[in-house]
C-alpha cells in the first residue's frame, strides 16, 4: 500500500500556507498601485572604503524622503528608502543591485557609489529597465540609457581652478602631483590639458604609490623644479594631509590647488591644508537660502546623530527630488517614460539650479573655495554653471 | 639639491630606525615577527589625537603613546602569547589577530575617517643652505638617541645582559636560573611601547587613521629581515635600503622607490652567509 501522500503535520502546514496566500490576496488588492509605496534603492558603500561618507548619503536621502512625503508622497504615494549596502565594490554592487530590484522590486536607484560599482551595477539595472541615477562625481564617461549623473566630471571643476590660479595667483610654470592610481591620473591629465590650454608650463608631473605616505622624494623634487604652483590630485581623505603636511613642514610657500580635497578631510587635517585652494559643486558654506534649508532641517533631523553633509552626499538629496518631481511629471513610475521627463526637470536644490539635460549628465554650479587656518573651507566665488561637455554624444 | 638629498637619505633611514626599532626587539629576543606592530603604530598615533583634544603639550603624545603600548602588550603577553612561544608558528597567527582587534577596536571608537593630532614642529629651518623640514631633522636626533639609549641598555644593565644571554641561548639561560619568561614579558612590552612611541612620532608627517602601520610594518618587516638582531645592523639597513628608496625616487620616480626596499632586502638575505 501506498504510504498517505501527506503525514499529519505537512497537511496542517499546506492548509496554514493556503489560508495565509487567501488572506493575502485581498490585502494585495488594498495595497495595489495608489496605495504601494515608490521604492528608492541606495546601495552604498556601508561597508568597505567608502563607509566614511556612506551613512551621510543615506541621511540625504531621507531628508529628501521625509519632506516630500510630509507634502502628500508623489501620485498619491508614499516615497519608500531602501539603503543596501554595495560593500564599495562591484561585487557587492551586483549583489545589491539585484536585491533591490528583484526583492524590493525597486523603482529606482539613486545613489553614490564607487566606479567600479557603479560600472558593475548599471547594467543590471539598465537590463531590468530600472532608472539608475548616480549621485557621485566620477572620472566621467559613464553612458546608459536608463543612467542619469547629477554630480560634477572633470571637465566641470578643473578648468576653473586652473584658470583662477593661472589669472589670480599668477601661476604660469607649474608641477603636478598625484596618487598613482586612475581617478588620480585621470584628474592630472585633465589639468595638465587645461594647462596647455591657457599657455602654462608644467616643469614636472609626480605619481606617488598608493600606500606609501612618504612624499619626501617628491617634495624635493618640487623644490629644485621651482614651480609658481602646485596641482595635485591624490586618493581620498588622508593622503591629503599626508602631503600638504610634508609639504608645509618642507618650507614649501607657493600656491596649492587640490582636486582630491574635501571639506571634512580638510577639517580633519586641522591647519595642514591651510590656504589650499579647490572648487566643487557643493561646501557646507553655501551662502543660499535653499543650502541653509536644507543644513537646518538636517540639524534637526538627525541631531548629534548627524553626519556632516558633503559634495558626495548632498547630491542623493538633490537626485531623489528631481526623480519625485519627474515622476510626477510623467504621472507613472515607467522608466521608459522617465528617461525622456527627466531631462526636462529643473530642480533647484542647496547647490544651485541643477537639470539632467546633457547626455544625462548636467551642467552644474561651480564654486572656487579655500582651506582657511582652522581647516575650515572658505567659498571665494562662484564659476555659474559649468557644462560637463560630451560625456555620451550617443545620447540626447 | 645635494644637501637635499643628502638630508633626505637621513632622515628617512631615521624614521625608518625609529619605526622598525620596536619590531627587532621582539624579534630578537622573542624570535617571533610581532605582526600588530602596525596596530601598534596606529595606537600611538591615536595617543596625539587624544593629547591633541585634551589640548596637551604636542610632546606629551609619545610618552602617553608608550604607556599605552606597554600596557596593552602586558596584558596580551601574560594572556595569549605566554602560551604559544613553544609553538612559534602560532604566534604570527596570534600577532596578526591582534593586529586586527586593536584596528578594530581604533575604528569602533574613532570610526574610519581621519584624525587631526598637534605637531609640535610644523616649519622648516636653514641647513647648510637647503631649507629644510625641521622635524624631519628631530626625528633624526631622536633616532640616534632612542638607538643609543637601546644600545646602553642591552650593554650596560642587567637587564640587557640578562636578554643577551636569552638571545644568544636561552635554553643555557634558562639552565643558569635565568627567569626567560620574565625577559620576554618585559621584552614584548619595551618594543610594544616603541612601536607606540613611534606611531606618536610619525603624526606630524602623515594623517592618522586606523590602517596607517600596515605600509610601515612591511618596511620595518623589510629592515629586520635583513638587520636580524644586531641594532647597528638595522642603522645600516635603514640607511641602504632607505637611502635607495630616496634616490631610486628622486632619480627615477617613486613607484620604483616603494619596491627598492623589498627587491633590495630580497637581493641582500640572497646573498648574505652570515646567520644570526
Amino acid at each position: 500500500m501506498r504510504e498517505r501522500w501527506m503525514d499529519h503535520r505537512s497537511r496542517s502546514l499546506a492548509v496554514l500556507l493556503v489560508v495565509l496566500i487567501v488572506a493575502m490576496v485581498p490585502a494585495g488588492a488594498v495595497q495595489s498601485q495608489d496605495k504601494k509605496p515608490i521604492v528608492i534603492a541606495v546601495p552604498v558603500g556601508l561597508s568597505g572604503v567608502n563607509s566614511v561618507v556612506a551613512p551621510a548619503v543615506v541621511q540625504s536621502g531621507e531628508l529628501a524622503v521625509e519632506e516630500i512625503n510630509a507634502k502628500g508622497g508623489v501620485l498619491g504615494r508614499k516615497l519608500q528608502l531602501v539603503p543596501l549596502d554595495d560593500e564599495s565594490g562591484p561585487a557587492g554592487a551586483v549583489k545589491a543591485f539585484n536585491t533591490a530590484i528583484r526583492q524590493h522590486k525597486a523603482d529606482t536607484i539613486i545613489t553614490m557609489e564607487t566606479s567600479a560599482a557603479r560600472n558593475a551595477g548599471a547594467p543590471i539595472a539598465e537590463r531590468a529597465k530600472t532608472l539608475f541615477i548616480y549621485t557621485s562625481f566620477y572620472e566621467g564617461r559613464a553612458c546608459g540609457k536608463t543612467l542619469f549623473v547629477n554630480a560634477w566630471v572633470p571637465e566641470q571643476v578643473v578648468p576653473p581652478l586652473i584658470k583662477f590660479m593661472t589669472d589670480d595667483k599668477k601661476v604660469k610654470k607649474w608641477f603636478a602631483v598625484g596618487s598613482d592610481y586612475a581617478f588620480g591620473r585621470g584628474m592630472i591629465e585633465a589639468a595638465k590639458s587645461t594647462i596647455k590650454g591657457v599657455g602654462g608650463t608644467i616643469l614636472g608631473e609626480e605619481y606617488q604609490p598608493l600606500q606609501q605616505s612618504d612624499w619626501t622624494a617628491i617634495i624635493s623634487k618640487i623644490r629644485a623644479a621651482n614651480p609658481d604652483g602646485i596641482i595635485y590630485s591624490t586618493s581620498g581623505g588622508g593622503p591629503n594631509i599626508d602631503f600638504m603636511k610634508q609639504f608645509k613642514a618642507a618650507g614649501l610657500k607657493m600656491p596649492v590647488g587640490s582636486l582630491s580635497i574635501d571639506e571634512l578631510t580638510a577639517e580633519a587635517g586641522g591647519n595642514a591644508a591651510e590656504g589650499v585652494y579647490y572648487t566643487g559643486d557643493y561646501f557646507t558654506g553655501l551662502d543660499n537660502p535653499e543650502n541653509k534649508k536644507f543644513l537646518d532641517a538636517m540639524k534637526k533631523k538627525f541631531a548629534a546623530g548627524l553626519k556632516t553633509p558633503n559634495s558626495l552626499s548632498e547630491p542623493e538629496y538633490d537626485g531623489v527630488y528631481a526623480y519625485a518631481m519627474a515622476v510626477e511629471k510623467a504621472g507613472t513610475t515607467d522608466a521608459e517614460k522617465l528617461v525622456q521627463v527627466l531631462p526636462t526637470i529643473v530642480f533647484k536644490g542647496p547647490r544651485g539650479q541643477v537639470q539632467m539635460n546633457k547626455q544625462h549628465h548636467a551642467p552644474l554650479p561651480v564654486y572656487l573655495a579655500q582651506v582657511q587656518a582652522d581647516g575650515k573651507t572658505k567659498v571665494l566665488k562662484s564659476f555659474g554653471l559649468v557644462d560637463p561637455g560630451n560625456q555620451c554624444p550617443k545620447l540626447k | 639639491m645635494f644637501t637635499t638629498q643628502l638630508l633626505d637619505v637621513v632622515t628617512t633611514a631615521g624614521v625608518l630606525y625609529i619605526v622598525a626599532l620596536g619590531l627587532l626587539i621582539v624579534y630578537g629576543v622573542l624570535k617571533i615577527i610581532n605582526l600588530a606592530h602596525g596596530a601598534f603604530l596606529a595606537a600611538g598615533a591615536y595617543a596625539g589625537v587624544v593629547t591633541t583634544e585634551l589640548g596637551w603639550n604636542p610632546w606629551t603624545a609619545p610618552l602617553l603613546a608608550f604607556v599605552i603600548g606597554v600596557a596593552v602588550a602586558a596584558l596580551v603577553e601574560w594572556r595569549v602569547l605566554r602560551g604559544l612561544y613553544a609553538r612559534p608558528l602560532d604566534t604570527i597567527l596570534a600577532t596578526w589577530g591582534l593586529n586586527i582587534i586593536v584596528v578594530q577596536l581604533i575604528t569602533l571608537y574613532f570610526g574610519r575617517e581621519i584624525h587631526f593630532a598637534e605637531s609640535a614642529i610644523g616649519r622648516a629651518i636653514n641647513v647648510g643652505g637647503a631649507t629644510y623640514s625641521e622635524y624631519r631633522l628631530v626625528l633624526l636626533l631622536l633616532a640616534v638617541v632612542l638607538g643609543v639609549a637601546v644600545w646602553l641598555v642591552m650593554q650596560r644593565t642587567q637587564i640587557g645582559i640578562v636578554a643577551r644571554a636569552v638571545i644568544m641561548n636561552e635554553e643555557l639561560a634558562q639552565a643558569l636560573g635565568i627567569n626567560t619568561g620574565l625577559v620576554r614579558f618585559v621584552t614584548f612590552g619595551l618594543g610594544a611601547g616603541l612601536a607606540a612611541l613611534a606611531g606618536a612620532l610619525l603624526t606630524p608627517l602623515i594623517s592618522v587613521h586606523p590602517n596607517l602601520g600596515v605600509p610601515w610594518l612591511i618596511n620595518a618587516f623589510m629592515l629586520v629581515l635583513v638587520a636580524g638582531v644586531s641594532l647597528a645592523n638595522l642603522a645600516l639597513a635603514a640607511l641602504v635600503l632607505g637611502g635607495a628608496q630616496v634616490l631610486v625616487s628622486s632619480y627615477g620616480n617613486p613607484v620604483l622607490g616603494s619596491l627598492t626596499i623589498v627587491i633590495l632586502a630580497v637581493v641582500i638575505l640572497r646573498f648574505r652567509t652570515i646567520t644570526i
